[in-house]
Formats: structure tokens, C-alpha cells, sequence
């Protein structure tokens, strides 16, 4: 354990002590290389400072681009090759892996068999129809992944809204935001794991170690396996995320009310708005951007869902997302074509996502 | 860069045991010592000089603390003996971890799985190296049922050639129940020697107010794998061997009615909340290491429990065999005489990932009996041995050694089935089938998804 943590500090000193050398020394050789003084004609002079400024951003870049090229743009490409690929990445088979998980269209919405039971005769070919309507697994990952990404930022949202504007009023609003922050401090995995301690479950009868079945048990109840109920159990999932990322909203959205110029509330006041109509109608439509940001930033978040459903359930009864099934088929069942194709669905869902976020950073920072 | 992130990746999730090598090594056992094999550790000590200093990296399955320990008195043996240092790791993710660890290009040299189908994979991308004609004819010749031992190492390469890819070591039995002989003497309960007279047992358990089952199937990553064993156990005390094999190749489809018909037998207890401790509900939701905990309470939870050899590991610190618990041989049907006393086991594979003349030396060393000795004789170990030149006089307990004996005269063995099906199915679709089994869906239903799974993955 020592001999590790040592050997992280060496590579983390070499690491910082090494892009320090190179920004330093690359700079360096810059200015040397191009040097001016006052011999040179001006044109010479003007050529030098104009070739500098041009090369400069690059060397400062480069690292950066380097890493960014290795890591996303290369992945992302060995991806999209691989989900055309075979299950060991050898042999080109088209579209087949898509094809797998979302079936043919043309069979989504019909049967096999008709009315009575019988299989329905394809008239081309006088065969039975056999229907291709994807991977159910998939499906049904899809549909969970849709859940999470309604329910998720709706509830992370609303809730640190809440909180940011009624933490204000109390003197204990203080403590109160650094306890729903501390969350984020929170690996998932983390989570997951103080989490499952709130939904284990015992046999009746003996010692619930579990918070929440204590409870139930408390009040005269049966325990239950939360964990094993279909869609109770994707509920419980997500709220360990919204227990995580309210935090993040509440941060936010607290600095952006804080922007709101008191004019507008003090003269919404004098008009005799309530405090309701203040905070729909006056305080909500000034953050509408910020609380998009962070809508929209939760969003991501849940579209890479992946600790979580692993830590707990590994996808069981029904609680399986895309994050988690492109790892089974990858790692667990070794078909790298299925898991890329998973992959770049997720890759795919998430991109418009990202693309609008981009275009209103931009624009926010070229209205400033 | 590459490097720092998988080094922070791996010391995350991975637990290294790195030693120096020394003269003043604590061997488990002295050597020239006791009933074991000394005579092969010196030879083959002579036979392999010239390997000091070099390193030998083995990823193994062993990841539990007691498992790990006695592991590494073995390899330390090894060590002394060569001059080679170990470095020997494991992860409760084991499986995805070598997985990772061969796609990304380094492998340790020795990779031990329990899975012969996650091996044939490897194999097959060409990242394990041929162990060579005289290892498999060593198999052949000196394990109990050595051909069905050498044929579950031999792999087709990425060309098509079959070779002998792995050496078995570590055998595990699975058809054994355990129960505490204190709880049976108290309740005046006798161990039953047919399936008949153990399905009277249930019964009269639950007509004493008790449970007669301790079942628990959760296991992380790979929930489910319990249940599979009980598919298993059951399968081979119902038909044939030929109809075993004929489900593990998918021959016959996975929604077979013989193999609805076995799945339904365990529903009949699994499904039923008075046989087992906690109800249906318990079973995916208790750690399979834990589940066995219930037969040491007071009063007990449970009377019987269902599991591997290897469960004995789990058992509760102090506990000694024969005396808090005993296992009998999963009994056959009275009415079925012609399948005969079948024993459904596992075992783990050594391959070399990447081959050095260490790796090589240790494969050598895993042929000696002493290797297999040293585990054997570790205290609480639930190590067992087909290899017939070793000595059973060093068991650790007579126990232990009753099960290295059923191990080495069963008339039919055979392979844990969800072990040797493909990668999506037996580590996948069979898992979660038992879990939606579990959670209520019908064993038709279950076994027809699994079969769809199959088709879509031919």
C-alpha cells in the first residue's frame, strides 16, 4: 500500500515537474530561436514577433491536443470500427451489431403470430415471419436510461432550486447547503455503497441492517428487497443521484438568485405580487439560463449513468441501463462489436445534448 | 500517460502482494517435514537453476484472504526454490480484469480462471501460449480422470490447431450439502442417502417449525452463479450425463422441458418461503458467503445449505469441520439407479498469457505433487487435488480428505455447466435468468429468453 502511494507521488512530481519543463523550456526555445534585437531591419523584426505570436498558442496547445487526439478522438473512431466489427474486432460484419439491438424496424409494431395464435405466413416466400424486434435487454435499458433522464435532473433541479431559495430565509441556511453539498464530495461508487446499507434487506424476523427496512420494521411493516422490486427499484437508483447532484443544482442556482438585481423583487413587492407569483414570475424567468446550465449538465451526468447501477445491482431485475450493458457485453461476455455499438448510441444520445450546451456558452460569452 | 492511468487504475482495484526475495522466508511447512513429496521439490529445484532475479507476474482467482494466503505459501515454495520473485495479484473482478489486462497488451505470464470458456477465448485471439504434448500426456496419465481434465485446457488456437493451452490445479467438488451435526442430533434428524428420503427431511423440518434451506446468490458482478450450481446438481441426479452435455453445446435447446423440468425442481424449494431461511425473496439479495452463516446461529435459521467445497472458507472464524459442520454427498434418487453417483465439480486452468522461461518453470512446478500438497495440508484450506501422485495423508482434515476421495472416484464428472457455455450465456443470460426465475417469471419464460440469447450470439 506504501510502496504505492509513493510510486503515485513520484509519477504525479514527474508528471507536473515535466509540463512545467516543457512549457518552460519550449518557450524558451522560441523566443531564442526567433529572437529580435536592434540590428535587424524592421521587416525582419516584424516577420519574427508576427511568426512567434502565430507558433505560440501551438506549444501551449499541443499537450493538450495531444492528449484530447489519444484519449477521445482515437477512441471514438476504434469505437465506431469495432461496433462494424466481429465480437473479437476481426472480421467486418456490417451492421449487424446495431442490428442486434434494435432489431428490424419493420417488425417493431406487428406479430408472429395472428389473432388465434397461429404463425402468420409470409406471402413472398411462404414461410412463417420471424420477427426481429431487437435485444429486450436493450430495450429495456433504453427505456430506463429515458426514466433516469426525466426524472433525474427534474428532481436534482427542483430540489436545489428549493433549497437555494428557502436556505436564504433561515439563519441555519448555512449548515443546511454545506450538508446537501457534502454529497458531491461523494464518489459514486461511494455512494453506492452507503447506499446499499440503506436498502439492505434481512429475513423478517432478525436484525434489519438496512435504514430503511428498520423503518418500515419500526413502524410494523414487512421488509422488502427494494432492490428486487421492477421500477420501484430504478426509483431507488435514482434517487442516490439526485441525492448526489442536488448539491450541484442548490450551488448554482443559490449564486444565480443571488445575481437577480433586488429592484425588480422590491418593485414586484410594491405591485403586491405574493411570494409566489415573485418567485414564478419574477425570480424564475431571470434564471431560466442558469437553471438550463444545469438541467442540461445533470442530463449528461445521467446519460453516462454507469457506478451506481453497477455497484447495486449489476442490471438486475429489470434496473439494467446502457452504460452498464455496454460493459457486460465488452468485459463480461468479450463481444467488443455489441458493446462499441452500445457505445456509440450512448455516444449519439449524448451528442446533441453537448452540441446545444456548447452553442449557448458560446453565445452567453458573446453577448458578454 | 497511458501507464500512470492504468497504474492508478489497477492499485485502485487490484491488491498486489510484492516480496523481496530473502533467505529467511517463512515457509508454510519445513522442509523434510511431514508426509509430503519432499523428494519432488528437490528435483525439481535441480532441474530449474539459472531463473534467479528474474519476475513472475500470476493473476489468479484468489482474491478472499484465507484463498490468498494458502496461495501464497505455495508460490513461495517456488520462489525459494528458483530464486524467481513473485508478483501475485486477484480482484473480486477478476474475470473482466484479465479480460482488460489482455486487450490492453499486458497480461501477467501466469493467468489462472476458473472458466474454460473465458480461456477458449483467449486461446483463440492468440493470447496464451501452448503448454506443449508433455504437459497434456502428464495430465492424462497422472490425474484422476485425467483425459476430461487435459480436454477442459485444450483450446483451439487463433488458427484452428487444438492444443493443450492450461494444466487444471485447485479442483472443487460441488455436490455437497452442508449442516451442522450438533443441529441434526439435537432435532433427532439422520443424513439422508436419496433424494427421496432428503425431500422427507425438508418436510419434516418444516413440520418442526424450521427451515430446512439456507440458499443466497448474490455475488456482485456475478449474481446468480449460485443458482446455476443447484441447475446444475439437479440436472445430473435427473438425466443422463449424454443429456448434460447435449444442454452445455446447446444441442438441445436451453428450453428443453428436461431442462424446464430441472429448474421447476428448484423452484419447488427456492420458490417455496417456508424451505428457505428468509423466503424467495432472501435469495438474490444474501451474498452466497454469507447465506451459510444461517446454519451457525442459535437457533438455527436454516438446516441444510447447498454449496461447493470451497464454502468451508466462509464459515465463521474457529468453526472445525466434522464437529460445527459436515457436509454429505447431494444425494440421487432412489428411483433413478442407472445415473449412478454423479459429481458435478469446477476447477481453475493455468495458462501462460506471456511466456518467459519463469512462466515455463512454473508450470513445471505446478506438476510436482508437492505443489499441490503444500494447499492441501494448509489449515482450513478447501483445496482438493485430482492429481494421483499426490499424498492424501496430507489433508488437513479427514474432511477434506473424504471430499479429495469423492473427487477421485466419482463415476460420472462433470464440468460446472454455466462454466463452460459461452461467455454471454453461462456468465450472462443463465445468471439473470435465475435471478427473473427468482423474481417470479416462469421457468419457461427464463429458459426461452436464455435460448433467444444463445441464437442471437450463433
Amino acid at each position: 500500500m506504501l510502496d504505492q502511494a509513493l510510486y503515485a507521488i513520484q509519477i504525479v512530481a514527474i508528471a507536473v515537474l515535466g509540463f512545467i519543463a516543457y512549457y518552460w523550456g519550449a518557450n524558451w526555445v522560441l523566443d531564442r530561436s526567433l529572437a529580435t534585437n536592434a540590428t535587424m531591419s524592421h521587416e525582419t523584426i516584424a516577420r519574427r514577433d508576427r511568426r512567434r505570436t502565430r507558433i505560440r498558442p501551438w506549444i501551449f496547445l499541443a499537450p493538450a491536443l495531444l492528449l484530447l487526439a489519444v484519449y477521445l478522438v482515437y477512441p471514438v473512431f476504434e469505437t465506431l470500427r469495432l461496433s462494424l466489427y466481429d465480437r473479437l474486432g476481426q472480421n467486418f460484419v456490417g451492421l449487424s451489431n446495431y442490428q442486434w439491438a434494435f432489431g428490424n424496424p419493420a417488425d417493431w409494431f406487428r406479430s408472429a403470430t395472428d389473432a388465434t395464435g397461429a404463425p402468420i405466413i409470409d406471402a413472398a416466400t411462404g414461410l412463417p415471419i420471424v420477427l426481429n424486434q431487437g435485444d429486450p435487454t436493450f430495450w429495456r435499458s433504453t427505456l430506463n436510461n429515458v426514466a433516469w433522464l426525466i426524472i433525474v435532473p427534474s428532481l436534482a433541479t427542483a430540489f436545489g432550486l428549493v433549497i437555494a431559495v428557502l436556505a436564504d430565509r433561515v439563519w441555519w441556511g448555512g449548515i443546511a447547503k454545506t450538508l446537501v453539498f457534502m454529497p458531491m464530495a461523494i464518489s459514486f461508487v461511494g455512494a453506492a455503497v452507503i447506499w446499499r446499507f440503506v436498502y439492505a434487506y434481512r429475513a423478517a424476523g432478525t436484525d434489519q441492517i438496512g435504514l430503511l427496512n428498520a423503518l418500515v420494521v419500526a413502524f410494523g411493516g414487512e421488509p422488502q428487497v427494494w432492490l428486487g422490486i421492477p421500477w420501484l427499484n430504478s426509483l431507488l437508483l435514482m434517487i442516490i443521484l439526485v441525492w448526489i447532484q442536488t448539491g450541484f443544482a442548490m450551488v448554482i442556482l443559490s449564486a444565480a438568485l443571488r445575481g437577480i438585481p433586488q429592484e425588480t423583487l422590491e418593485a414586484a413587492r410594491i405591485d403586491g405580487a405574493n411570494e409566489r407569483q415573485i418567485f414564478f414570475g419574477i425570480m424564475i424567468p431571470q434564471i431560466a439560463g442558469t437553471i438550463l446550465v444545469v438541467w442540461t449538465t445533470i442530463t449528461i451526468i445521467v446519460l453516462k449513468v454507469f457506478d451506481i447501477v453497477y455497484a447495486m445491482t449489476n442490471g438486475e431485475n429489470g434496473t439494467q441501463v446502457l452504460a452498464n450493458l455496454m460493459y457486460r457485453w465488452t468485459f463480461i461476455s468479450g463481444d467488443s462489436g455489441r458493446g462499441s455499438a452500445i457505445a456509440i448510441v450512448i455516444m449519439l444520445a449524448v451528442l446533441p445534448i453537448m452540441i446545444w450546451n456548447i452553442r449557448r456558452a458560446r453565445a452567453a460569452e458573446g453577448a458578454l | 500517460m497511458r501507464r500512470i492511468l492504468l497504474a492508478g487504475v489497477s492499485a485502485a482495484a487490484v491488491v498486489f502482494t510484492s516480496v523481496t526475495p530473502g533467505f529467511a522466508q517463512n515457509l508454510a511447512f519445513p522442509i523434510g517435514e511431514g508426509a509430503f513429496s519432499w523428494q519432488s521439490l528437490a528435483d525439481f529445484t535441480a532441474s530449474h537453476q539459472g531463473l534467479q532475479g528474474q519476475e513472475l507476474t500470476i493473476w489468479s482467482p484468489w482474491n478472499n484472504e484465507g484463498d490468498a494466503t494458502q496461495w501464497e505459501s505455495v508460490w513461495r515454495y517456488f520462489e525459494q526454490a528458483t530464486g524467481v520473485t513473485v508478483r501475485a495479484g486477484s480482484s473480486p473482478n477478476y474475470e473482466e480484469q484479465a479480460r482488460i489486462d489482455i486487450a490492453a497488451g499486458s497480461p501477467s505470464n501466469i493467468l489462472i480462471l476458473p472458466q474454460p470458456g473465458l480461456l477458449a477465448d483467449f486461446a483463440a485471439q492468440g493470447a496464451l501460449s501452448p503448454l506443449g504434448p508433455d504437459v497434456q500426456a502428464f495430465i492424462e496419465q497422472n490425474y484422476a480422470a485425467g483425459p476430461s481434465w487435459a480436454s477442459l485446457g485444450q483450446f483451439a488456437g487463433p488458427d484452428g490447431t487444438v492444443a493443450q493451452y492450461a494444466l487444471a490445479y485447485k479442483q472443487e467438488t460441488k455436490s455437497f450439502v452442508w449442516y451442522s451435526p450438533d443441529n441434526f442430533a439435537e432435532m433427532g434428524y439422520e443424513v439422508p442417502t436419496s433424494m427421496e428420503a432428503l425431500m422427507e427431511l425438508e418436510a419434516q423440518i418444516i413440520a418442526d417449525g424450521g427451515t430446512p434451506w439456507c440458499i443466497g446468490v448474490e455475488s456482485g458482478g456475478a449474481t446468480g452463479w449460485a443458482a446455476t450450481d443447484w441447475i446444475e446438481d439437479l440436472m445430473l441426479r435427473n438425466y443422463t450425463p449424454d443429456v448434460y452435455d447435449a444442454w452445455v453445446a446447446n444441442e438441445i435447446p436451453f428450453n428443453d422441458p428436461r431442462v424446464v423440468d430441472v429448474i421447476n425442481q428448484f423452484g419447488r424449494i427456492a420458490l417455496n418461503n417456508q424451505m428457505v431461511a428468509g423466503g424467495t425473496a432472501a435469495i438474490a439479495a444474501t451474498a452466497f458467503g454469507d447465506s451459510p452463516l444461517g446454519l451457525f446461529t442459535v437457533p438455527p435459521q436454516c438446516y441444510l445449505h447447498r454449496q461447493a467445497s470451497f464454502i468451508a472458507s466462509f464459515f465463521p472464524e474457529g468453526t472445525v469441520a466434522g464437529e460445527d459442520y459436515d457436509f454429505f454427498y447431494m444425494p440421487t434418487f432412489e428411483s433413478k439407479p442407472e445415473l449412478g453417483s454423479p459429481v458435478l465439480g469446477s476447477g481453475n486452468l493455468v495458462t501462460i498469457a506471456l511466456d518467459s522461461p519463469a512462466a515455463r518453470a512454473f508450470i513445471d512446478f505446478l506438476m510436482t505433487p508437492i505443489a499441490h500438497e503444500i494447499w492441501m495440508a494448509a489449515p482450513n484450506s478447501a483445496f482438493l487435488s485430482a492429481l494421483t501422485t499426490a499424498n492424501l495423508d496430507v489433508y488437513s482434515s479427514p474432511a477434506l480428505r473424504q471430499q479429495g476421495e469423492i473427487l477421485t472416484g466419482a463415476t460420472t464428472f462433470r464440468f460446472d455447466a454455466s462454466d463452460l457455455m459461452p461467455g454471454p450465456i453461462g456468465a450472462g443470460a443463465f445468471w439473470t435468468g435465475m435471478i427473473d426465475f427468482l423474481g417470479g417469471r416462469s421457468a419457461e419464460a427464463v429458459t426461452a429468453q436464455i435460448q433467444a440469447t444463445w441464437d442471437a450470439i450463433k
